[in-house]
């Protein structure tokens, strides 16, 4: 017979409590709770930058919109797709000035306020 | 029952003969007959009675598995009442569980192990249960430190051994006494919610 998983006792009555637990913490959310997603006012203050992905043999155009100020804050939405790459650049370019507040361009990131750590 | 596969039939017919007679007193020869083939193709599956026990353990196991984990699937008193169901359907198809638990002990200290973990993990759901019922409002508050640990032992008590002592009285093995029986455990501990709650879920979902 072979050996089946075993776990100790005391871990499998910890596991059994936080089973318990799931139904008085887990509770249904409110309809507010997609504020952020609904209210997307901040977005016509945000630096756009496009993105060209290869998905399902298609170039999929996404424009992602960071906040100028605060780039952690940014937001990705797929626009549309081509077949064709070069179709898709043109696309992705227009897509993307025609998206920015600013149109040349000017509204950009500093790299420096992304507070990256390289550890 | 023909679309199981010869393994599957060995198996079963092993089950149905380790409840009639128990696991040390069947021979090959009977399971052989009992499933319809000769004891040759029997080897063919099973080299040893060892392995045969082995895999019967190993699915009654398996099952076991199966209804421990539907612990706490909603957060109703009927969760409780499926798990009983499923319980004691586990128990009436293992009947020998408890004629050869001390001849397993003896020969099969793995299985043995496994059997006991199995039953610790009830336990443990068990108790669980309880405390959770008492969260939720619907199970008084313990009444004094230990209370509910020999609820749960009676409870357990029931469910594990509430087949073989209706057998051995020769009373019908009813799945709707069983859980009467258990539940007659938990009641008297009631809240007025629970009673509620007891009443309107649980109570006409055990008479149907």
């Amino acid at each position: 017979m072979k050996r089946a998983f075993s776990m100790p006792p005391e871990l499998y009555a910890k596991m059994l409590d936080e089973l318990s637990n799931l139904f008085f913490t887990e509770k249904l959310g409110l309809d507010s709770d997609m504020n952020f997603y609904r209210n997307d006012f901040w977005l016509t203050d945000t630096a756009v930058i496009d993105m060209l992905l290869l998905r399902k043999g298609a170039w999929e155009i996404n424009l992602l919109f960071a906040h100028h100020k605060t780039p952690l804050k940014f937001l990705s939405r797929r626009i549309t797709s081509h077949s064709c790459p070069k179709r898709a650049r043109i696309m992705a370019f227009y897509m993307r000035r025609l998206a920015a507040k600013d149109q040349r361009g000017t509204l950009s990131l500093d790299i420096n306020d992304l507070n990256l750590t390289l550890n | 029952m023909n679309n199981l596969t010869t393994k599957q039939k060995i198996l079963e017919a092993s089950i149905r003969l380790f409840n009639w007679n128990d696991v040390a007193n069947v021979r090959l020869q009977q399971i052989a007959d009992e499933t319809g083939i000769s004891v040759g193709n029997l080897a063919y599956h099973f080299k040893n009675k060892e392995a045969i026990v082995s895999a019967v353990y190993e699915n009654l196991f398996e099952e076991f598995s199966q209804i421990l984990s539907t612990y706490l699937t909603s957060p109703k008193l009927t969760d409780f009442d499926v798990q009983m169901e499923q319980y004691h359907r586990f128990f009436s198809k293992y009947k020998f569980y408890l004629i050869d638990l001390f001849e397993i002990e003896r020969s099969y200290p793995v299985i043995m192990e496994r059997w006991r973990e199995c039953i610790g993990k009830m336990l443990l759901q068990i108790r669980k249960r309880l405390d959770y019922y008492v969260n939720r409002g619907i199970l008084q508050p313990e009444p004094a430190p230990g209370v509910y640990d020999t609820l749960t032992n009676s409870i357990w008590t029931t469910i594990v051994f509430w087949v073989p002592q209706q057998v051995l009285k020769d009373k019908p093995v009813d799945e709707t006494v069983f859980k009467q029986t258990a539940w007659a455990h938990i009641s008297p501990y009631f809240t007025p919610k629970g009673l509620s709650e007891f009443a309107l879920e649980v109570q006409p979902f055990i008479l149907s």
